[in-house]
């Protein structure tokens, strides 16, 4: 996905004053790409309307501190990354890879029409951040690494064994 | 022989990869074709439709909002709320459609999409109202991107395969909702 969001200053300036209708104007505007960027990473659509809630409190809070420097898009999606991240780190069974038995997906298995979006929807949370992270939103290796708490070469040893997994679902979906 | 190893590929990809990676990959017909593979992939992501959330959780902001705000002006007295601006600006979301296996179908939605948004565009090119400075800046920056990506398919037309001329033609499409998007939040502003 694409995200191009245009806030005029003085939206941001009535937001940073306080004004309601302003912050839900920004709400508003952001409320899908904040979703869409968690959801990405996490499997749970809970957690992710979660996330979304959290990260606007933050947003709200911590406006007055906005200075303008970059995109405000840049500023509140790193709230919500930091936020998906935190969310992940709080709870190791979120990094174990879905497997063919997973409850709820009854007769899915890998291979037949495994798509990129199912096959991506497979790995763990760990794997999905860095990948959506890195390949669509363009954070570099560092960043993940400090927003995770991790190394550089522990995101970039995350971000081929995801592809590398990536491409051999597509490949036996390819051929079975 | 040895090949590039997935983090090769990805250090390729980055700019960053070994002399060895580097001089491999204009040699090895596979690894030219796994990089390519991992271009195609990323694009694709990149290209997923935005999951939109499936329940409004401003009402439950809004009310973590208000219980911290009666909060604080019992605390500092100072907090006066306007609600003046009536408007919701424009979420500028853009989607472009995930890429699907029948290329050459899914070329000629793209081609359809692009002259549909072309004619909306048309229309608001027609309103007259003046750009504001940054407004201006926006525009001419995705109407100088537009113009490169046509120039692009002027030469690509006929050679490429449809799966490359998707790509631009999706990337075409995606510039286009942006310009969209870019001339429709101005307007609502001006109509504020
Ligand atoms: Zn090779």
């Amino acid at each position: 996905m694409t995200v191009s969001l245009a806030v005029p200053d003085v939206l941001v300036a009535r937001a940073q004053a306080g004004d309601e209708a302003a912050l839900e104007a920004l709400f508003r505007a952001f409320e899908t790409p904040v979703y869409n960027l968690v959801r990405r990473m996490l499997r749970r659509p809970e957690d992710a309307e979660d996330v979304l809630q959290e990260t606007f409190l933050e947003v709200v809070r911590n406006i007055k501190q906005y200075r303008g420097e970059g995109h405000l898009w840049g500023w509140i999606r790193r709230i919500a990354s930091t936020k998906a991240l935190m969310r992940i780190r709080r709870d190791q069974v979120r990094q174990t890879e879905s497997l063919d038995e997973e409850p709820g997906k009854p007769g899915m298995h890998i291979g037949a029409n495994l798509d990129l979006e199912r096959a991506f929807e497979r790995l763990s949370e760990t794997s999905r951040a860095v990948v959506w992270l890195h390949d669509v939103e363009g954070y570099t290796h560092e960043e993940i690494a400090e927003q995770m708490g991790k190394s550089v070469s522990f995101s970039k040893s995350q971000l081929a064994r995801a592809h590398a997994r990536l491409r051999r679902m597509l490949d036996e979906g390819a051929h079975a | 022989m040895m090949h590039c190893t997935m983090e090769d590929l990805g250090a390729l990809q980055a700019g960053e990869a070994s002399v060895w990676a580097r001089r491999h990959i204009t040699t090895c017909a596979a690894c030219q074709a796994e990089l390519e593979g991992l271009y195609q992939r990323i694009a694709q992501l990149k290209a997923l439709p935005a999951l939109r959330p499936p329940r409004d959780r401003w009402p439950a902001v809004k009310s973590a909002l208000r219980a911290q705000r009666s909060r604080r002006r019992r605390t500092w007295g100072a907090w006066t709320g306007s609600l003046a601006l009536a408007a919701t600006i424009a979420a500028v979301l853009l989607m472009q459609p995930g890429t699907q296996s029948t290329a050459h179908a899914e070329l000629t939605h793209v081609k359809q999409q692009s002259a549909t948004l072309e004619d909306s565009l048309q229309r608001y090119d027609t309103d007259g109202r003046v750009l504001s400075g940054h407004a201006a800046a926006v525009v001419a920056d995705l109407e100088d991107r537009i113009s490169i990506l046509d120039g692009t398919l002027v030469q690509r037309e006929q050679s490429a395969q449809d799966a490359e001329l998707l790509q631009l033609w999706q990337e075409r499409v995606g510039l286009m909702r942006e310009l969209m998007n870019a001339r429709a939040t101005r307007a609502r502003y001006v109509g504020l």
